[in-house]
């Protein structure tokens, strides 16, 4: 299975070398690989300040960009509340109160419960590959390893957070390592540094997900992916609101 | 015997029943001194001038589900104390507000106890049986209505009080009858209620029956509208909302229509309507605005302050929330009654202090006065700062 996969990248990567411009093609491959058609992640979000640190627990549906059912297992304090997005509508669900409350999709760009992360993030309501356009820049090297650098400029339809958005890919196994996330104003705003891949169901994902804001250089929030099912079954009402207050 | 009896039950569960429980719950203990208004010592005979309340209430949730079906309960607990009790003076309504843990209640399955300076109330406020099926689901017992945008008025829900003013935040009314809901479509459900009430009267004499329908319908990406209709508290009620939600926001608006009551005492119709807004201006700072008209109920009684807390008859609040640091949010909602100019605000504090624990710090002050022909309960509204401990598990 190794020698599978391995020998699928060295393909790809061979290609995307003799057609160096097709960044495109390359944010695709980055996409499929780490998103899938549809995925069941049980998740590990750690965020720290140099005093504090408190860990959640969460598991994670995603189906294409369409639709995405997030639900916290610990701590006590947010057991169970759950996120349901169908397209541009939200929907968070408290179950010890039995409260179930649409959100405006502005909350996407919120923090997600006091993290780095946003509920965008969490949800991947955006695609890189969809959403974005693709660039090549000079390739960059960091701490003596050389990345290939995407330039991801956001769509004028695409509705979507991040105006621009830069990929530090390794030209190994064509996963991204970093993302550099830019405002309007093309002011760095945050670093999305991956590392640690591992494979599931055949593909590649860097397990470790670390985003450190530009503005507090004390404060990050790391994601670790325990386990990641591709291609999950899900029964055909599982992104419904039945489901959503079924908990 | 026993040992083969309870191989057998944990054999037959696990073989052809999916089987889950589990328990979880929060403890609050909080203190405020709160000084009192003029005008309430003056016109309402409230004749004292500042006090310490202590309150302390928490929530021990339980669940278990066989398959399709879950059983569960919630038993609250409450206990304050405060020499305001002494003369039964109404501030302590408002601190422990809201009083009801039950909003329609046939069974009581409840305790309370007064003493010279303390009330204890102990409630099962959620006793229900639910059966889940592919497109439909029905509960009986002590149960949870929970639906309506309102955070601060939320009139098209007459069965859960919204808590965005209130001081008791993790709590919900039970309701004690049968709900049966129908998943129409991926876009449209329907919930039928039909519910009893026996505490007007102290449970004495005929259960007043509520009959109520409330349908949810996506009709786009970007509209939902919700309809309410039925009988309840012997008036016939119909009400709606609509939601409309931008890129950027979402507004919504509510009303609802109260007729006479149907048994002909002495009455006069209700109606209220509210409009709100809500947006995250950026990752940390959330806002939300709601304004509206509730119709003075010339009947109520203020000594019991059951129903409604919001101290105002036109009203707009704004609620913003900013978080300053992952530990610490702090909260600042203004409520103005834009015809008697009175105005109250609410400022929390919250710090988290881990393991599911977090402090906060509150103030309650009414900022400008209304004038005197302005709704009553606005004069009740005392000035309070306190604290809160809180932890969940």
């Amino acid at each position: 299975m190794f020698k599978q996969f391995f020998r699928k990248d060295i393909v790809f990567c061979l290609a995307l070398g003799a057609n160096a411009n097709n960044a495109t093609e390359w944010s695709k491959f980055i996409d499929r690989e780490m998103r899938g058609d549809r995925s069941h992640a049980e998740i590990m979000m750690t965020i720290e300040t140099p005093n504090w640190s408190r860990t959640l627990e969460i598991e994670s549906d995603v189906e294409g960009k369409k639709q995405a059912l997030s639900t916290i297992n610990s701590p006590a304090k947010e057991k169970g509340i759950r996120t349901l997005r169908i397209e541009n509508n939200m929907w968070n669900y408290f179950p010890k109160l039995k409260r179930k409350v649409a959100v405006s999709s502005s909350m996407l760009l919120a923090s997600w419960m006091g993290s780095d992360f946003t509920n965008e993030d969490i949800l991947k309501a955006s695609s890189m590959a969809e959403d974005y356009e693709h660039k090549f820049v000079p390739n960059q090297k960091i701490e003596g390893t050389e990345y290939r650098v995407i330039e991801n400029t956001a769509k004028s339809e695409a509705k979507v957070m991040w105006p621009k958005i830069v990929t530090y890919a390794s030209p190994v196994d064509c996963l991204p390592r970093q993302y550099r996330y830019y405002d309007k104003q093309e002011k760095l705003k945050r670093v999305l540094y991956l590392d640690d891949v591992k494979t599931f169901d055949g593909h590649k994902l860097p397990t470790k997900w670390v985003m450190q804001p530009e503005n507090n250089a004390k404060k990050k929030t790391t994601i670790i992916y325990k386990n990641m099912k591709f291609n999950s079954s899900f029964k055909p009402n599982h992104f419904s609101q039945k489901n959503l207050t079924d908990y | 015997m026993i040992a083969i009896f309870l191989l057998f039950l944990s054999f037959s569960f696990k073989t052809f029943a999916k089987f889950d429980a589990d328990i979880s719950g929060n403890l609050e203990g909080q203190g405020r001194h709160s000084w009192n208004n003029e005008d309430a010592k003056k016109d309402l005979m409230q004749d004292w001038d500042d006090e310490d309340f202590y309150l302390i209430y928490g929530n021990l949730d339980g669940k278990v589900e066989i398959n399709g079906s879950r059983l569960e309960a919630n038993f609250f607990a409450r206990h304050s104390k405060s020499d305001l009790y002494e003369n039964d003076y109404i501030a302590p309504q408002i601190f422990t507000f809201p009083n009801k843990l039950v909003a329609r209640d046939v069974f009581k399955l409840q305790h309370k106890k007064e003493v010279q300076d303390s009330r204890t109330e102990l409630i099962l406020n959620k006793l229900y049986y639910e059966w889940d099926y592919e497109e439909h689901r029905f509960m009986v017992g002590r149960i949870y209505i929970n639906y309506g945008l309102g955070e601060i008025f939320n009139p098209i829900n007459p069965f859960n009080q919204p808590t965005g003013l209130t001081a008791i935040s993790q709590v919900a009314q039970g309701n004690d009858g049968f709900n049966f809901t129908f998943f129409v479509s991926d876009k449209y459900t329907v919930d039928f209620f039909l519910l009893g009430d026996k505490s007007v009267n102290g449970y004495e004499g005929q259960i007043d029956r509520t009959l109520w329908v409330h349908g949810e319908y996506q009709f786009s990406d970007k509209l939902q509208f919700d309809y309410v209709i039925g009988e309840d508290q012997k008036r016939d009620k119909l009400g709606a909302q609509v939601r409309y939600s931008f890129t950027e926001a979402m507004v919504f608006m509510q009303t609802l229509f109260q007729t006479d009551y149907v048994n002909n005492e002495e009455s006069h119709p209700l109606w209220d309507m509210m409009i709100g807004y809500d947006q995250q201006i950026i990752n940390k700072w959330h806002i939300r605005a709601e304004g509206g008209y509730q119709k003075l109920n010339r009947y109520a009684n203020l000594n019991t302050l059951s129903e409604r807390f919001l101290p105002t008859e036109y009203f707009i609040a704004i609620a913003n929330q900013y978080e300053i640091h992952p530990l610490v949010k702090i909260t600042g909602t203004f409520v103005n009654d834009v015809k008697s100019g009175f105005t109250y605000f609410i400022a929390r504090n919250t710090f988290d202090l881990g393991h599911s624990t977090e402090a906060e710090i509150f103030g309650y002050i009414p900022v400008a006065k209304g004038d005197k022909f302005s709704y009553p309960a606005q004069k009740l509204v005392t000035t309070d700062i306190g604290m809160a401990l809180r932890t969940f598990f």
